[in-house]
């Protein structure tokens, strides 16, 4: 018979592995990726999970300062996800307008950007 | 009582977020894994943050969790959206099983 | 809007009059001050309040049987080997005119069934939206107008 304490030991054990997996295949996307949008949302995701990490392993070591920093973590990940899509956002446009001009006119008709 | 709660929620929330990884890794174009990374994403930490709740019940833990849950519910659509309409805008075709496509010709929308 | 901030400072002051204070203590303290609040609702002015937060509470459950169900529907198509999805991108009328109206619209949207907010319309009246489970066009467009905005135009207008 199992005891409470052992049962949330276990599932805290076991969530960190599932999370660690998650990880590591989101590095693999990282890697393949076929598209810049691909990796970001792989960034993107990869961040969330780490939260996650965070989250569980405050509760395995009995610890509740770590929900701060998940917290600090959420709000950094956030921003950089944002400045990434800009860029991306940015090489594209560049990317999709005439060759050879050196400074690409402002898009047209973008609604709000 | 409130251990086997919390193992429960826990092995749920790590469970979708192992599922949005795993969509990431398998779903066919970037649109499609944008659902899978977002909502599952957001509720696999949702549920961990609760069971953190849960467990540790005093006052200063549970506004700092409430406000970690309100971070992630907050940031992850508008992520999501500037994401898709990059994906979107950057020109690459979508997977061909996408029969619709309303946005290419924006005019002739019901009112 | 003076009333919701001054029912949380009820509930706030009810959970610090205890030795240690827990959620569960806030939101009792929350509700026994809305109670209050209603019974002496004939010395305010503003009675929206009352009206708004029955739609709020609306609101937040049908958002989370939502988010369940979309998770599950998402959760079977990623771990099935064969893909059953059917994604599109339709355009769906906007009735939320304000910014903060379609922020809510469409972050909700982003966040409940199989439906992402892409872009909207230059002049601000079309939504549109990629779906992953795209069967029926004119019916998804009318559950996220009758379902979704309906409700959180109803708690932004009350």
């Amino acid at each position: 018979m199992m005891t409470g304490v052992s049962f949330l030991s276990g599932a805290g054990q076991a969530a960190m592995a599932m999370l660690v997996t998650g990880m590591a295949m989101l590095l693999f996307r990282l890697a393949k990726g076929p598209t810049a949008v691909d990796r970001v949302i792989a960034l993107d995701l990869l961040s969330v999970l780490v939260v996650a990490f965070l989250v569980v392993f405050s509760l395995h070591a009995r610890n509740t300062t770590y929900l701060d920093v998940a917290i600090a973590y959420a709000c950094i990940a956030f921003l950089g996800t944002i400045a990434l899509v800009r860029f991306i956002h940015r090489t594209s446009l560049r990317k999709s307008s005439r060759p050879g001009s050196p400074e690409p006119e402002p898009p047209k008709g973008e609604p709000h950007d | 009582m409130i251990e086997y709660v919390t193992g429960l929620l826990i092995l749920a929330g790590s469970f979708f977020c192992l599922v949005a990884a795993l969509g990431v890794i398998r779903l066919p174009d970037p649109l499609i894994r944008m659902h899978a990374a977002t909502k599952a994403g957001s509720l696999g930490a949702g549920l961990l943050t609760l069971a953190h709740a849960l467990f540790y019940q005093e006052m200063g833990n549970s506004l700092r969790a409430v406000t970690l849950i309100l971070l992630l519910l907050l940031t992850a659509p508008v992520a999501a959206h500037l994401i898709g309409r990059v994906a979107y805008r950057s020109g690459e075709p979508l997977s061909e099983r996408t029969w619709i496509d309303e946005l290419k010709k924006k005019t002739n929308l019901p009112p | 809007m003076s009333l919701l901030i001054l029912n949380i400072v009820f509930a706030a002051v009810f959970t610090l009059l205890w030795d240690s204070g827990n959620i569960i203590l806030f939101l009792s303290g929350f509700a026994l001050g809305y109670m209050i609040l209603w019974v002496t609702s004939p010395l305010y002015q503003d009675t929206g309040y009352f009206k708004k937060l029955p739609k709020t509470l609306n609101l937040t459950v049908y958002f989370l049987k939502e988010l369940v169900i979309s998770n599950l529907r998402v959760l079977w198509d990623v771990i099935t080997p064969r893909h059953i999805s059917r994604p599109g991108i339709i355009g769906i009328p906007l009735e939320a005119r304000t910014d903060l109206e379609i922020f809510m619209v469409a972050n909700l949207i982003s966040l409940t069934p199989g439906t992402l907010s892409l872009d909207l319309s230059e002049d601000r009246k079309t939504l549109f939206v990629h779906v992953m489970f795209l069967e029926n066009v004119e019916k998804t467009r009318a559950d996220i107008k009758n379902g979704l905005e309906k409700r959180v135009l109803e708690v932004m207008r009350s």
